[in-house]
């Protein structure tokens, strides 16, 4: 399938990597070019420098054609905003986005967006070893 | 001694209170200076600022008459006044601005906030921006 | 009415004050504490430090009960993030957001926030305004809807010199609302004349812009 990926922080390049090693069809897009150092020299996807909140960005990047998208940048809102056009605009059938906030994670959720919180998650994970059990609590 | 003619004195239920009240009446009676006792009932922005909040208006009504009580005992007479702001400290400010006051006499508890003495947020925003003098009274520990 | 502003911005600032002159109750969100302490210093306890897209901080500031909230930071998508949690989390009936790439225009609107506001295009308009050309310069949209204030300045050569208005065969859905001829405002009538020079004000659905534009300048 065709993905792109908006942010090529540690897990963008990591994500990038295993999706290339799985067979799919890649497209990285960061704002700054030195990021893509992350993905090695082999890296075997492709690559873009330009801004995942612009629209002609998109479009060169092929998202009219995209099975999946991820919005993996630093910033919180900019990877909102980028799911949300990925979704609403230009239909992308899979969209996930990192959300750090909890809070804003529940919100956009609500709205219909796979969000997912390194935070939440994390935070139940240690729970878990250390208490040796799940986490009953949302929260 | 210093000269004041009208002297505020805020009140919030602790146990300073009385101790700014009676020195407060002590140095008016010298100077047959006016004292006026304020409490300040701190409304969330979640609510309307004229919002009708029965149980803190009570208390604050308790705290006031207390405060008569002090007077009466030295038979003297005190202003009383029930206020609802956002912040406690500017509403102390802006009283004192209004009224034309000279001298504010704080009550601060020893309090501790991560095992530091603490001051709280009234006490050194009245400090910063009161336009007259401001007396400030530990509490003995 | 009670106004959030999220973002301490000189933008944010000015439209706090106004708002406050106006009577009326205003929140300044801001998260640098040395604009926190500045606004306040200025406008008094109206500031509140922190990030206006955590709903926890809406919350606190009492979104629940705001009746607009005016998001004017200088980030586009911290923006819209804004916008939309204080209109999904909060209800607030009115969210208006400061936009500052014009293309974000229709991307905001697609998701939902109706009002925004483009310095970029606000100046272009006016830019646009002092040169005379042959095409309609568009001054406003009337919110919520598809309909545009434009405006056509007839060059001297016009075409329509003498036609009277009721003789303009101008597209449906078109209304024109004022003449101004050498600065002074005409209220017009169906026999009032256009001459060379005149400054058109019409409103006019957007799909219809372009048949305005064939009839004004094209004599169509």
């Amino acid at each position: 399938m065709y993905v792109i990926i908006i942010g090529c922080g540690r897990v963008g390049a990591r994500l990038a990597t295993m999706l290339v090693n799985a067979g799919h069809d890649v497209m990285v897009l960061d704002l700054s070019p030195t990021s893509f150092d992350r993905l090695g020299s082999e890296f075997a996807g492709q690559t873009m420098v330009g801004n995942g909140i612009d629209l002609d960005v998109l479009i060169r990047a092929g998202i009219e054609r995209a099975q999946a998208f991820a919005a993996v940048t630093q910033g919180d809102n900019r990877n909102i905003m980028a799911a949300q056009i990925a979704k609403h605009i230009y239909n992308v059938p899979n969209v996930v986005t990192r959300i750090y906030d909890p809070m804003r994670q529940d919100t956009f959720k609500a709205l219909g967006l796979d969000a997912i919180s390194p935070t939440v998650i994390g935070a139940q994970v240690f729970y878990s070893m250390l208490t040796g059990e799940e986490s009953r609590e949302n929260v | 001694m210093i000269e004041a003619h009208r002297i505020l004195v805020p009140v919030k239920g602790n146990p300073t209170d009385d101790e700014v009240i009676q020195l407060a009446l002590e140095l008016a009676r010298r100077q047959k200076a006016q004292v006026f006792a304020i409490h300040v009932i701190e409304v969330k922005r979640t609510l309307a600022l004229d919002a009708e909040l029965q149980e803190e208006a009570e208390r604050g009504e308790a705290i006031l008459s207390r405060a008569e009580q002090v007077a009466e005992k030295v038979q003297q007479t005190l202003h009383t006044d029930l206020l609802q702001a956002r912040d406690v400290g500017p509403a102390i400010v802006d009283e004192a601005l209004e009224r034309g006051i000279d001298l504010i006499v704080l009550g601060i508890t020893y309090k501790k906030r991560f095992g530091e003495f603490d001051l709280g947020k009234t006490a050194p925003y009245v400090l910063k921006h009161a336009p007259c003098r401001v007396w400030v009274c530990r509490q003995s520990v | 009415m009670y106004a959030i502003v999220a973002g301490g911005g000189k933008v944010g600032f000015y439209l706090a004050r106004e708002l406050i002159g106006q009577g009326h109750e205003v929140l300044v969100i801001e998260k640098d504490g040395a604009r926190v302490e500045a606004i306040a210093n200025d406008l008094g306890n109206v500031v509140l430090k922190g990030n206006a897209d955590e709903a926890s901080l809406l919350a606190d500031a009492g979104a629940n009960r705001a009746d607009v909230v005016c998001a004017v930071t200088g980030d586009d998508e911290d923006n819209l993030v804004i916008c939309q949690v204080a209109k999904r989390r909060f209800n607030v009936p009115r969210t208006v957001a400061r936009i500052s790439n014009p293309a974000n225009e229709r991307i905001f609107r697609l998701l939902g926030i109706d009002a925004t506001v483009s310095s970029t295009e606000i100046i272009l308009s006016v830019i646009e305004q002092e040169i005379p050309s042959q095409s309609l310069v568009p001054l406003l949209r009337l919110r919520h809807t598809d309909v545009e204030v434009v405006d056509a300045r007839l060059p001297s050569d016009s075409p329509l010199d003498g036609t009277a208005l009721r003789d303009l065969r101008l597209p449906a859905e078109s209304l024109v609302a004022i003449v101004i001829r050498n600065g002074e405002p005409i209220f017009p009538g169906g026999s009032t004349t256009l001459r060379s020079g005149d400054e058109i004000i019409t409103l006019t659905r957007t799909a219809h812009e372009e048949a305005l534009r064939k009839a004004f300048f094209l004599g169509g």
